[in-house]
């Protein structure tokens, strides 16, 4: 009798078989990373592809081979010798050799970029600029030589730049290969497992999160867009912009720009809000005690207009609490919608298997489980939310965020 | 009409900061996160009983915030609020943590039973009786858990007990569908004996007393420990299937390979992580295997996964191959094992609140509101004995212990009134 491991990995040749009408051998991946260092971002997703993972209840390994890797720099803690020695692939000196496993020509089925993390320089919006789309461009440049592209992953947004970012989009779509990226926060298990309702009419939305910007205001932002994008008529991009900071945030509330009811119920869903609930391990509703001013000393909210009239707001309130929760009011449904996108602890973080298990089923299928505009749109939306903010603050119009897709008639958020 | 508010008294061992009191009486007094809002109970807890005030007492201030909850020298005032009758709609009573005597078995002599039976005194005195709530195990002992139970049918009031594993979040959120064919269960938990096994028993029984002919009881208990759990692991006493797929439910294996981050741990590995494992192998009288694992270093949560005949898993790894899977798995005549983690936000440093005390509170609440239990006491009078009858084994040098005294039988709730909304 099979076990489900075994019968698993039978399937998945089998899709293997069906799909490229070879004799089933697994693909072959190359990794392209900025570090790949413990704890790094290409360590936890790059090592899911080498040691399996953990899904529904059995521990899964992909029918996938890394066959090369590229990482840009080595620093103290570097693991890229050790693990191609140990798992038998080559590490390249450049991405080109590395998706042509030294060759002439594209060797590869898959390519999964992932540039975060790592000693790269920062811009006066404070983006980190991480090489995304130069990496980006060097794997599609071999693509183009080679007269064929393969699947990509790309990890968190595309790029600090929406231009970039949008470049890349269109080069996957001008070259016919499916593409997928962003942040594990849409992915992750929800406590409760809330989906809204395909085409629900959402009034308004809000996003309570902590963390520094340009890493976890992009994973918040994601968390918010996977849920708005239900939308009815879905996604249709986004007017404008504004990113405030400090006590202005507050003043923002008082005159209802966001919506303190939402904020209770998105608090509601936290399981690590600081102030008494760390001194004490109590719970107190921090909006209404008046607390949340005397825990978090500089507050950020980060304003959305989308196209279609719908607002939100992500609100980043370090301090206030160490989790993601999301909260939304819906026409024709009295109670407020709400839940905690569950961050699972290190070093495990098997958040990122729910993650790795759609980069996986692209690479397999050709079809990304989620659409990469998404991504996009996000990307766009943290750079003009940043640019707002080197800008007095401003509220810009963000005419170039027309981005319209259609959600996934189903969330693909981990709940089996 | 407005229904007027029930008054509740709380008898606890001890307050102090993250003590179950804490967790337990605070979220009465200054609400909590529930389903999307900062839920108020519509009820006063308006006595406190403490049974040892020392270093980190939070209950004087407690008391001095609420002046309207009474802090009390009896639990007799508690209950009757100085008065010479009952003054309260219903008791909670909180016997875990504080200082008390360890018996030559290993079991913490909390004096739930004690409490239990000064509480019943008043009811007696004054001839009405209230529901009763009493966290965790019913007592250390079987025959006095027996007699808490019985005397609650006796006087005729809604008794409710038990662990927070049974109530709490799942990842995933699934029901055992009732009058499942359970071949099988397991659970990889954590924690120490006398404590966390009770919370790993009452994981186990709120799924399995789902199954197909209800609860019945328990034939016997075997508990291994150290070298004899290796060894029994070894022999397949129980499956190694269940307990690969309770571990893939958990989040927090810790890995065994230097620079890896979540590895699968094989059975060295797991001799190298866990010193002192334990485990409480036992035969339901209807013949159904349940083991009770706990294994401190390796995991800090708890898995559960069952054989259950006929169970499909909802989503398999590929969405356009699901259908082939489950047709192939029909065909086989196997079952995947059906697996959650019944997931506890732990203060440890994961999480500032303990969360899973929430739907505890709440059940309570619904019992002080109705008059009725949301889930039956025999479940937690089974699990007490479990307990019991694995710190027997344990101190019987790990023999087989028969248990005919827990021919316990009870009909599960419909619905398993865990939090999932």
């Amino acid at each position: 009798m099979l076990t489900r491991r075994e019968f698993l990995q039978t399937t998945a040749a089998a899709s293997g078989l069906l799909l490229s009408g070879a004799d089933a051998p697994p693909q072959r991946l190359a990794i392209i990373a900025t570090v790949y260092k413990y704890l790094s971002h290409a360590q936890h997703i790059g090592d899911r592809f080498l040691v399996g993972y953990p899904y529904a209840g059995a521990w899964h390994k992909p029918a996938i081979k890394v066959v090369s890797l590229y990482v840009d720099q080595k620093p103290e803690g570097d693991l890229s010798g050790e693990r191609a020695q140990e798992f038998g692939f080559q590490v390249y000196s450049t991405i080109a050799e590395a998706l042509c496993c030294g060759g002439k020509d594209l060797a590869v089925d898959a390519v999964l970029i992932v540039a975060e993390h790592g000693d790269y320089p920062r811009n006066e919006k404070g983006q980190i600029l991480y090489p995304r789309y130069e990496f980006f461009q060097q794997s599609t440049e071999v693509f183009t030589r080679s007269g064929r592209a393969v699947p990509v992953y790309n990890d968190k947004h595309l790029s600090y730049s929406f231009t970039k970012a949008q470049t890349m989009v269109e080069t996957s779509r001008r070259l016919r290969f499916p593409m997928l990226g962003g942040s594990s926060l849409p992915v992750t298990f929800r406590l409760p497992e809330l989906e809204l309702p395909l085409g629900c009419e959402i009034q308004e939305a809000l996003m309570v999160g902590e963390g520094e910007s340009d890493a976890m205001d992009f994973h918040a932002l994601e968390g918010l867009q996977c849920m708005v994008e239900r939308r009815k008529l879905g996604e249709s991009g986004v007017r404008a912009v504004q990113m405030i900071e400090g006590d202005a945030v507050w003043k923002a509330g008082e005159d209802g720009r966001w919506s303190r009811d939402l904020l209770i119920s998105a608090l509601s869903r936290s399981d690590t809000p600081l102030g008494t609930g760390e001194t004490e391990s109590r719970p107190e509703d921090l909006v209404t005690s008046g607390q949340l001013p005397k825990l978090v000393a500089n507050p950020a909210a980060y304003f959305i207009d989308y196209r279609d009239g719908l607002r939100a707001t992500l609100l980043m309130l370090n301090g206030a609490l160490k989790d993601f929760n999301f909260a939304a009011r819906l026409k024709g449904t009295p109670e407020i919608q709400a839940t905690q996108f569950l961050l699972t602890p290190e070093p495990n973080v098997t958040y990122s298997a729910c993650l790795v298990h759609g980069i996986e089923q692209m690479f397999q299928t050709r079809v990304a489980p989620y659409p990469i505009d998404r991504t996009l749109l996000v990307s766009g939306i943290l750079e003009s939310c940043l640019t707002s903010k080197v800008q007095n603050h401003q509220r810009l119009e963000t005419p170039h965020l027309k981005v319209a897709y259609q959600p996934p008639t189903q969330s693909t958020f981990c709940r089996s | 009409m407005s229904t007027p508010r029930p008054k509740l008294a709380a008898v606890v061992t001890t307050y102090f900061k993250y003590s179950h009191a804490q967790h337990i009486v605070d979220r009465f007094l200054y609400g909590y996160g529930w389903r999307g809002t900062h839920h108020r109970p519509p009820m006063d807890l308006v006595s406190l009983y403490v049974d040892q005030v020392g270093e980190g007492d939070l209950s004087r201030s407690r008391g001095e915030q609420f002046p309207s909850m009474r802090i009390c020298p009896t639990i007799a005032e508690a209950l009757t609020l100085g008065g010479s009758k009952l003054a309260v709609d219903g008791v909670v009573v909180v016997g875990e943590h504080g200082k008390y005597p360890r018996n030559e078995k290993g079991q913490t002599e909390y004096p739930r039973w004690e409490f239990f039976q000064q509480i019943i005194k008043v009811f007696k005195d004054s001839q009405r009786s209230v529901p009763m709530f009493n966290d965790k195990h019913l007592s250390w002992n079987w025959d006095w858990a027996k007699q808490m139970v019985d005397t609650s049918r006796e006087m005729g009031f809604a008794y409710m007990a038990g662990s927070s594993l049974a109530v709490t979040w799942r990842i995933p959120s699934v029901e055992m569908p009732l009058g499942s064919r359970v071949r099988e269960a397991l659970c990889v938990g954590y924690g120490g004996v006398d404590s966390y096994d009770f919370h790993g028993l009452e994981t186990i029984q709120c799924m399995v007393e789902r199954r197909r002919g209800a609860e019945t009881g328990v034939k016997w208990l075997q508990a291994y420990r150290g070298e004899k759990f290796w060894d029994a692991l070894r022999e397949g006493r129980w499956s190694r299937r269940l307990m690969e797929a309770a571990l893939c439910r958990s989040h927090t294996l810790v890995p065994t390979r230097q620079s890896f981050s979540d590895v699968l741990p094989t059975d060295d590995d797991m001799r190298q992580l866990v010193k002192d494992p334990i485990a409480y192998h036992y035969e339901h009288k209807d013949g159904l295997l349940c083991t009770m694992i706990l294994m401190n270093g390796m995991v800090r949560d708890f898995n559960f996964a069952a054989d259950v005949e006929h169970h499909r898993s909802s989503s398999v790894v590929y969405a356009p191959l699901v259908k082939d899977f489950n047709f192939a798995a029909d065909i086989d005549g196997r079952s995947e094992p059906f697996s959650t983690q019944m997931y506890l936000p732990m203060p440890d440093g994961r999480t500032t609140l303990a969360s899973f005390f929430s739907p505890l509170v709440n059940n309570m609440e619904k019992m002080f509101l109705t008059g009725k239990p949301t889930y039956p006491v025999e479940r937690t009078l089974l699990t007490t004995g479990l307990v019991a009858a694995g710190m027997e084994s344990l101190y019987r040098q790990q023999t087989r212990f028969e248990t005919p005294h827990l021919a316990v039988s009870y009909q599960p709730t419909r619905e398993s009134t865990f939090e999932r909304s």
